[in-house]
Order: C-alpha cells, then sequence, then structure tokens
C-alpha cells in the first residue's frame, strides 16, 4: 500500500432520523496515514453524526465503508471501532476528575492487566510511563485528573484513546492498523495558548496517529489540517487538499454558511445608518473584566442601535453577552442600565425585570417545546395576559393569552393550525419565530441574541431579521453575537471586535463591510 | 375505566364494600387528610423534585398540635404551621440555593422532623379529649364530615394556582425545561422555595387535620404512607420527569389508591402485602408517565 492509500474511507453514506430529518445525504470522506483530516461546517451541518457513524453509535441507511482498501461493515459499537483502530474523544465529558493519570489512562482496559483478580498496577504504571515519553507527553502520572490543565487533560484523554486503540488491536499483530482518533471540537474549554499547545502536541502524534479534528473554529482548522472537508445540510460541499492549493479562510467560511440565495438576501438589506448621536444611553458597560475570559470591556449602547461583538469563537463574546443577561457573573466593572448601576452578580429573572431580553437560536434551549404556542409567549408577557380580580391575585385570562398569542402568530407568519398547537410539531424557524415572538410584545430595552438564525433556513432567516430591524426600529436595542459575519452586517450599526477577550476595534457597519468584503 | 372496574372487582370480592353510607364516610376519612398532602407532594413533582418529608412533617404537625392543645389551645395550629414552613423552607434552599438534590435533601430532613416529633412526644401517643379538638374535622355538615370540606378546598385551591396564576405556570415552566423558564425571566430559586413551602404547609395542615380526626398524635402516624403517597400523584398522571400531569389528577390517584386500601383490608389483606402491591403500583405508573426521551441521566 502506498502512503497517499486511505487507511479509512467511508462513502455515499447517508442518514435520516425518524424519516424525515435527512442528517447526512452521500457523504463520502477518507484519511490517509500520518495526517489531520478536518471536518468543518455550522451547527446541524452533520459533523457529529458522521463521526457517530464512524464509531458505531449510529448505523448509517446506506453506505459503504473501507479500512486500509477492504470492504468492511460499518462498526456495530463503539467498541468494535476501537478494535478496529478507530476511537473517539468527545467535547466534553470525557475526564474523571477524580481519579489518578494513570487510573484515567486504563479506565476499561483493566483485565488486560489482571492476573489472579489482582491489578499489576507496576506493569500499568511502567506502560504508561514509557507511553507519555513516545508521545511526549509531560505530567505527574500519580497527580489527579482534575489538577491538571485543561490543555493537559486532553492531551491525557488523546493519549487514552490511542493507547486503548493499540491495546484493543493488539499492535503485534500482522495487520497493521494506524489509529484513526476523532477529535470532536477539542479546543473548546481551551485559552489561545493552551490550544497552541495542543496543537503542537498533535503535530508531533501525527507521525504514528491519523486524526479526523471535528471544528467550527476556522483560523485553527487552517492552520494545522492537511486536507478539509466542509459540511453543509448533511452534504460535503468542498473538499480542500492544502498541501496542493491555496485557500482562503473567507473562501472556507463562504463554503460554511454557503446558500446562493443567501447572499441575494443579505445584499436587500441595504443598511442605513441611523444617528445615535443625541439618543438615550440604555445600557453602559465600563471596565467589565471576567478572569480568564473578557476584560476591561466598555461600551455605550443606545435606545435602537445594536452592537455585535465579532470575533472567533472562544475570544470571549458569548461570555460577554452571557455576563449581560445575568448567566455568569463578572468580577469587575460596571454595568449600568438607565445609568443606574446594577449588580454584577445576578440571575436572568432580575435582568428580565430591568428590561434585559435574551434570544438565542438554540431552540430547544428557551422554548417549552411540549406546550402550545399561547403559553410559550406568555411566559414573558404574564404583564399583559392577567388581571387582578382582587388587589393581591394576579389571574390568567385565557382569552388575553390567546388574542395576544394570534397577534404574534399574524405578525410573523407563524405557519401553524392555531395558537393551541404545541411547540414541537413546528418547523425550525417557526420555532424560532415563536421564540422572538414573546419579545416583540415585551418590548424589553435590550435584546441579547446569541446566534440569532442558527440552524434555520433561507427563507425563516429573513422573516427572523425582518422581526428584528422591526424591533430595532420601535427602539429595542441589541447586543449580537453570532458567527456570521452577514449577520452583522445585516442587523448592526457597530461592531466591537474582540480576540482573546479583550477589544480590538471598534467598526462602523461601512467599515465592518468594507473590512470583510461584503 | 380503570377505576370503575377496580370498584366493581373490589365490590364483588367483598360484600360489604360501599354499601352503607357508614362505608363512604370511613372512606371519606381515609381520603380527605390524603389528599391535602398528596395535593402539595404533587405540585413538588409538577417541577420535577420530590419530597421525602411530607409523611414525618404531617406527623410532626399532628403532634405538634396534640402535644401543646392543652396549654395553647388552637393557637397550637400556628405553631405547628409555622414548624411546616420552617421545614418547607428548609427543603427548598438546600435544593435551589445549595443545590442538593430534593431527594437527599428531602430525607435528611424527614429525618430530623421523625426525631423533633419524638423528643416533643416523648415517644408516648398524646390523646385529646377536647370535643372542639375533634370538631375541626368530623363535624356533620351535610352528612360528610369537616375534613371532606378542607380537602375539597385545599384541592381547587390547588388547582387554581396551577392553572389560573401566572406562579402556577412558572411551576409547569420550571419542570418542562428549566433553562428556558430561567432564561424567560422566571426566579427558579423563588418558585422552587415557595413550593417547597407550600408543599410542607399543606403537610401541616394535613398533619392537623388527621390529629382532629384521630383525637391526638401518635408515632405510628404517617409512617407507611410515602409510598401510598407518591403512589396516588403518579397513578393519577403526574410525570415524575415534572411539567406533566396536575393537581386536578391526583384527586382520581388518591380515590383509587384509598379505595383500594379500604378494599384490601377489608379482605383482611395484610399490612405489609398491601406495601408491596402499593410498591409496584407506583413503581409500574412511574414507569407509564415517564417521559423518557427528555432524561439523558438519571440520579
Amino acid at each position: 500500500m502506498g502512503t497517499l492509500d486511505p487507511i479509512l474511507e467511508v462513502r455515499d453514506v447517508s442518514k435520516t432520523f425518524d424519516r424525515v430529518v435527512r442528517a447526512l445525504d452521500n457523504v463520502s470522506i477518507m484519511v490517509r496515514r500520518n495526517e489531520i483530516v478536518s471536518v468543518v461546517g455550522e451547527n446541524g451541518a452533520g459533523k457529529s453524526t458522521l463521526m457517530k457513524i464512524l464509531v458505531g453509535v449510529y448505523q448509517p441507511d446506506s453506505g459503504e465503508m473501507y479500512q486500509m482498501g477492504r470492504k468492511v461493515p460499518f462498526p456495530r459499537d463503539p467498541l468494535d471501532a476501537l478494535s478496529r483502530g478507530i476511537s473517539i474523544v468527545y467535547q466534553e465529558r470525557g475526564v474523571i476528575p477524580h481519579l489518578k493519570v494513570y487510573q484515567f489512562l486504563f479506565l476499561g482496559l483493566e483485565e488486560k492487566f489482571t492476573r489472579l483478580g489482582r491489578l499489576q498496577l507496576g506493569k500499568i504504571i511502567g506502560l504508561a510511563k514509557s507511553v507519555f515519553e513516545e508521545l511526549g507527553l509531560k505530567c505527574d502520572l500519580a497527580s489527579s485528573m482534575y489538577e491538571l490543565p485543561p490543555s493537559t487533560q486532553k492531551m491525557v484523554e488523546i493519549a487514552r484513546a490511542i493507547l486503548s486503540v493499540r491495546l484493543m488491536v493488539g499492535m503485534d499483530g500482522e495487520a497493521e492498523i494506524i489509529p484513526v482518533i476523532i477529535l470532536d471540537e477539542p479546543t473548546a474549554p481551551l485559552s489561545i495558548e493552551e490550544r497552541d499547545e495542543l496543537f503542537n502536541y498533535l503535530l508531533n502524534l501525527k507521525k504514528s496517529n491519523s486524526f479526523i479534528f471535528v471544528s467550527h473554529i476556522i483560523p485553527e482548522v487552517m492552520k494545522f489540517s492537511d486536507r478539509i472537508y466542509v459540511l453543509r445540510d448533511g452534504r460535503v460541499v468542498a473538499h480542500h487538499d492544502l498541501s496542493s492549493e491555496k485557500v482562503t479562510e473567507d473562501q472556507i467560511f463562504r463554503e460554511i454558511v454557503g446558500r446562493e440565495s443567501y447572499y441575494d438576501l443579505w445584499a436587500r438589506y441595504v443598511y442605513s445608518a441611523g444617528a445615535v448621536e443625541g439618543r438615550r444611553v440604555v445600557l453602559s458597560v465600563r471596565n467589565l473584566t471576567k478572569k480568564g475570559y473578557f476584560e476591561n470591556i466598555s461600551f455605550d449602547l443606545h435606545e435602537g442601535e445594536c452592537i455585535g461583538l465579532f470575533g472567533p469563537a472562544g475570544c470571549g463574546k458569548s461570555e460577554i453577552a452571557k455576563a449581560l443577561y445575568g448567566e455568569i457573573a463578572a468580577d469587575a466593572g460596571e454595568i449600568l442600565v438607565d445609568s443606574r448601576k446594577v449588580k454584577l452578580k445576578s440571575e436572568p429573572y432580575a435582568r428580565v425585570k430591568l428590561g434585559i431580553g435574551y434570544f438565542s437560536g438554540e431552540t430547544g434551549k428557551e422554548l417549552f417545546l411540549f406546550w402550545p404556542i399561547r403559553k410559550n409567549v406568555s411566559i414573558v408577557n404574564f404583564d399583559k395576559v392577567t388581571k387582578r380580580p382582587l388587589k393581591i391575585i394576579s389571574v390568567i385570562s385565557f382569552n388575553a393569552e390567546r388574542s395576544l398569542a394570534e397577534k404574534i402568530m399574524k405578525k410573523l407568519r407563524i405557519r401553524a393550525p392555531n395558537v393551541e398547537t404545541e411547540c414541537y410539531s413546528l418547523s425550525g424557524g417557526n420555532k424560532q419565530k415563536v421564540s422572538v415572538g414573546k419579545w416583540l410584545e415585551k418590548s424589553p430595552k435590550i435584546l441579547v441574541l446569541e446566534d440569532p438564525t442558527i440552524g434555520i433556513d433561507v427563507g425563516a432567516r429573513e422573516e427572523i431579521y425582518e422581526v428584528l430591524l422591526e424591533m430595532k426600529k420601535n427602539g429595542i436595542a441589541m447586543i449580537l453575537v453570532s458567527d456570521d459575519p452577514k449577520e452583522y452586517a445585516i442587523l448592526c450599526d457597530k461592531i466591537i471586535s474582540i480576540r482573546g477577550g479583550v477589544i480590538q476595534a471598534t467598526y462602523t457597519n461601512e467599515e465592518f463591510r468594507r473590512l470583510m468584503g461584503l | 375505566m380503570g377505576f370503575i372496574a377496580l370498584v366493581i372487582a373490589l365490590r364483588m370480592a367483598n360484600p360489604y364494600f360501599l354499601t352503607s353510607w357508614d362505608s363512604v364516610i370511613t372512606l371519606v376519612y381515609g381520603m380527605s387528610w390524603f389528599l391535602i398532602a398528596a395535593c402539595g407532594l404533587t405540585l413538588v413533582i409538577l417541577m420535577g423534585s420530590f419530597d421525602f418529608s411530607v409523611p414525618s412533617v404531617l406527623k410532626l404537625s399532628a403532634m405538634i398540635f396534640a402535644v401543646l392543645y392543652p396549654s395553647m389551645g388552637f393557637s397550637s395550629i400556628i405553631v405547628a404551621i409555622v414548624v411546616g414552613l420552617i421545614f418547607g423552607f428548609i427543603n427548598g434552599i438546600l435544593l435551589a440555593r445549595f443545590n442538593i438534590p430534593s431527594f437527599m435533601a428531602t430525607l435528611a430532613t424527614s429525618m430530623v422532623a421523625e426525631g423533633l416529633a419524638q423528643v416533643i412526644s416523648g415517644g408516648y401517643t398524646r390523646m385529646i379529649t377536647d370535643p372542639a379538638f375533634r370538631a375541626v374535622s368530623t363535624t356533620m355538615i351535610l352528612g360528610l364530615p369537616s375534613i371532606f370540606y378542607w380537602a375539597i378546598v385545599v384541592w381547587v385551591i390547588c388547582i387554581f394556582m396551577t392553572f389560573m396564576t401566572p406562579f402556577g405556570r412558572m411551576i409547569y415552566a420550571v419542570g418542562s425545561n428549566i433553562v428556558g423558564a430561567r432564561l424567560a425571566g422566571v426566579n427558579v430559586k423563588m418558585v422552587r422555595t415557595l413550593v417547597f413551602m407550600i408543599c410542607s404547609l399543606l403537610a401541616s395542615i394535613a398533619g392537623i387535620l388527621y390529629a382532629s380526626q384521630i383525637q391526638g398524635a401518635h408515632m405510628q402516624v404517617g409512617v407507611l404512607d410515602m409510598i401510598p403517597l407518591f403512589a396516588s400523584v403518579v397513578v393519577g398522571g403526574t410525570a415524575l420527569t415534572g411539567g406533566v400531569g396536575g393537581v386536578h389528577r391526583t384527586l382520581l390517584g388518591v380515590l383509587i389508591i384509598r379505595w383500594l386500601d379500604s378494599g384490601l383490608s377489608m379482605l383482611a389483606i395484610d399490612l405489609n402485602v398491601r406495601m408491596i402491591i402499593f410498591g409496584a403500583i407506583a413503581i409500574t405508573m412511574a414507569i407509564l408517565t415517564i417521559d423518557r426521551r427528555r432524561i439523558r441521566i438519571m440520579k
């Protein structure tokens, strides 16, 4: 076998969930020996489904799998995949904090080192030492996992994946198998320096292993992979060999977000600069700091203004948003709503009372899926749907609830039989509309938007933008956090660029567009 | 349907079952205090939590009422209720503020309540012969004892609260999707604490009325009631996962469980065997009502 022949390949893999949702549509990818292959795409593009098929968590509806050029069945379960040399390191929940490093390293593999029911500790520690030496991993085997820095934890996890493949396959057999280790967003919890450390480690390990690297952080993908597959809506839309072609970050980005019609869409929103001078400042942030996430963040948000916090994933932008709506507490600095100082440590309910609402595209998160539309709308609008027949007791009026929900349904063109329709039966776009619609009547002073249009189709996107722009026109101020520059171009008056937790620059909408080539 | 079948089955097995008005009154006595406590437990389960301390708080309140009545009269009711509220507050705070799973927290506080009941009573049965003490629960109105009306009033108030008030909606919200409830501005900690307080308050009221009904209190009050209470909530159709079901359904659950209980005891089936049956019913109903799609990890 030549070095360019794939060691692992899948062809025309399709997978459908619940007979409706097509997660993968004829996807083919392959991995060569000693390379890092990246699979990139938006949330919901099918990356995780594909990886779960490779390690036997899901069975595909159709497709073929080849290993070392031979056709093989798809793995039945993760153990089967492991014995064929495929292992996965999940994004989270991998580490068991109170185990010692060597205990964690051999977790689930103990029976290979047992004699007469006794664990051969000496043998384990000896093997662990030699493996760590080989992989160039420096850490104390006897310390507990939680004592290690996050990057080292991740490295130990990767070492464990490699080790278990070796032990399961039996490396001394005649069948030469190169471990294929799948890394699912391994850098998500890491700081920027830690990421580099991890990648240097991976480059070293590449000599004896192959990696499939799943991520949506484009710069690091560009920096460290040999080849890139771009997945969108369950299909491979692009494949780049970085050794032979030159690709720009922007190009990959466009391929990830894609959708020709989407470009048409955004061009229709000709931004009209609103003069913010003279308008009331509704939110002031002064030197807001949370150690390890963001530092000295200051800005003023005016009535009807939208400020975008822009930067790569992990730059601290979503943490700033979280600190604003009360999900996490900043350590220092000031947040002023209507020039009144508010407590940094707070719960979302207190912020809602101050007039800070929150909307994210992750519908499962904030929607009550088994509730009818009516109840989902009124959960933030009790003041509009209750009466007080006796001074102290407020009673929900179902009629008021229904007419409020109907009003919102009509305004946002939510496609559902009626307001009693339970939300789980709605399409993704309509779910999102219910989610944002509840704030429409509430009219908060400030709305924090986190990926407001993630995972919905073009038409629904357009409708969500229209709603948001109308709310903006009505004087609601907004903070946007997103992964999509076009979204900033459509919605924001001002874009604050954030890198490594600090403000790098502030752009007007025009400057931002010019910079992004939009 | 099952309910009617059950009544017919028990009727056939025992010809004396539900034949006279007296047996109806016996059932009402068996059911009323039980319904009050079950309403409180339903609210907690709707929220996705659990309260093991209901029977112990019930016993403690009954005991406080009976022990203090000779010296304090009816103001001892206030003491009993305040103690109940304190237990509810502690249960709520342990969950909401200190993030201790409600199973564990309430199991621990139930031990505290048991101990307190033992201490204040000295372990003795307290009998109260004062007719005024008895009258609270046993005054006959339109052929039924007053405890029946107390229970119905509590039940109706709970239904009103859960369906017609924002607070009730918030209970369902916390039980259905706690993250969503938080983001929509529901004060989750407050809702949790208040619901545990209401649950303990209702347990206290049930204890006070029960003490009045049986003319005193003893250490055996509520001892074997946890499983039947839990069974009647889930038999009614409130899911352990939270957010599904309601207090209105608990009446049916209580009817079925208490009816079954009295029917079985009329058939001279041993108490221990009855406990086996209730345990099996509770588990079966929990399996049937739980929405497994929504549980990732059960602890």
